[in-house]
């Protein structure tokens, strides 16, 4: 199979890969450029665990081809959220709230709370439930997980003055 | 030994990336370039992984074509182009004044992942009994185009779907837009998608229903459900029976029993068919009561 290469600047870094056009966005993350805090949940588009932001959107990286994400795109993963505000504001309020507890969904559930508060300073309940009905845990019931986006809005908007 | 492994994964799959229209229906003119057109990836991803559908040898971008992702408004129709995603449908005004069950129905599909990858022109080619977007264009009387280097051709949605999962496409054509005539004066639209959950639920019954009341009886009413057969059906019967009649618990009670007795679902994974049945005439009952309740 003849490979493509793509430039993308991935967690605020330029970063280029070269792989088989239809390889999966998940495996080029984790095993070419080795970040591995995205995970594979259910591998067929259910569970969230993959969740990536391309270009300011949330997306399922196992459902993606790599191929699709064009050159100059923005990616951040789970390990690229401690160098924004909003990531570390997020992270301290998931952790005073207990809201992860195996662990295995956070990496996407996280980063889908971190486009939620990028794109919505102000989120209520309702949004966010919503937009994290793609992120599934099986542990926590989701209360402390909302708290802590609610939290962590609040401190963003207060920092921030918005 | 160990065996010589034959099985194609995604890393075996070539794909070409057109920049404009002209230059995907070029490359689809072609058996040796042609591809299968991919979007969003949100069914075909999942169906290649697990055998549903078998690996592809080439497929074609066409995610980013520019005309494929447009939606423009005209005199009566809303126009929206195939790779506009579910989550465009949503949040586009256009869209939500034409055919507010179709921004509606979009809204209801998986989570916002699902909602940002996948595409009106890839839920339609799906062609799954279970496909939310089907009802609400059915009930819009409208057409999809679909383009090849030979021309374009218009067919009318209500003749799109040709059976479970088959659609009128030829090899070399792409779905390039949807004409839908947009809903208009004075009539109302219900949708309403029963699953097991609110979110990442695949319908045991949906539908859309676009209407309208003068002089206390319905005036116009076109119903479709979807889940109930192999493909999203109009209930022509029940269209023509209800208008003309006014709502009120006698005409409910026999719009309910008609739909009962006109859908022949089948039981699966999701549902039963006793179940889905019922459901179908309460769900048209409600669209019913919905549009009286409007019209006031």
């Amino acid at each position: 199979m003849n490979k493509i290469t793509r430039s993308w600047i991935v967690n605020g870094e330029p970063r280029e890969a070269e792989f088989a056009p239809v390889r999966r966005l998940l495996d080029v993350l984790r095993e070419d450029l080795g970040l591995k805090g995205t995970k594979e949940g259910c591998g067929e588009g259910e569970c969230g665990a993959c969740t990536v932001i391309v270009n300011g959107q949330p997306v399922l990286a196992c459902l993606m081809a790599a191929g699709q994400v064009e050159d100059q795109a923005e990616i951040v993963t789970v390990e690229g959220l401690e160098k924004t505000e909003t990531g570390r504001i997020l992270q301290q309020a998931y952790i005073e709230k207990g809201a992860a507890q195996c662990g295995f969904c956070i990496p996407g559930m996280i980063v889908s709370s971190y486009a939620l508060l990028e794109q919505h300073a102000h989120p209520d309940a309702g949004l966010i439930r919503e937009s994290h009905a793609g992120n599934i845990c099986r542990c926590t019931g989701y209360e402390k997980i909302v708290e802590a986006i609610q939290t962590a809005a609040e401190r963003r908007a207060g920092n921030t003055g918005s | 030994m160990s065996p010589v492994s034959t099985l194609k994964t995604f890393e075996d799959i070539d794909c070409t990336f057109p920049k404009t229209l002209q230059e995907a229906l070029e490359l689809m003119a072609d058996e040796k370039t042609r591809g299968v057109p991919l979007a969003g990836g949100t069914d075909l991803m999942v169906q290649w992984e697990s055998g549903a559908l078998p690996m592809p040898e080439r497929v074609i971008n066409v995610k980013s074509i520019p005309e494929l992702r447009e939606i423009s408004e005209a005199d009566n129709e809303v126009v929206i182009g195939g790779s506009v995603t579910h989550m465009e449908l949503r949040q586009s005004s256009a869209v939500r004044r034409a055919v507010p069950s179709l921004a509606e129905a979009a809204a209801t599909i998986g989570g916002f992942q699902i909602q940002i990858m996948g595409t009106l022109a890839g839920s339609v080619a799906n062609a799954s009994p279970a496909g939310d977007l089907a009802p609400s264009l059915l009930i819009t009387d409208g057409t999809v185009t679909l383009a090849g280097v030979r021309g374009e051709r218009e067919v009318k949605l209500t003749e799109f779907w040709k059976g479970y999962r088959e659609i009128d496409r030829q090899p070399d054509e792409l779905i390039v837009r949807f004409r839908l005539p947009r809903l208009p004066e004075g009539h109302y639209e219900s949708w309403r998608k029963l699953g097991a959950r609110k979110a990442q639920a695949i319908s045991k019954v949906m539908g859309s229903s676009r209407g309208r009341m003068k002089d206390g009886v319905v005036s116009c009413f076109k119903v479709a459900l979807g889940s109930i057969a192999p493909t999203a059906v109009r209930l022509y019967d029940v269209e023509q029976w209800i208008v003309g009649q006014p709502i009120h618990d006698e005409t409910l009670k026999e719009a309910e029993q008609r739909v009962a007795d006109a859908v022949k679902p089948i039981g699966d994974i999701r549902s039963t068919a006793e179940y889905r049945k019922w459901v179908s005439g309460r769900l048209v009952r409600l669209f019913l009561e919905e549009l009286a309740a409007r019209s006031g």
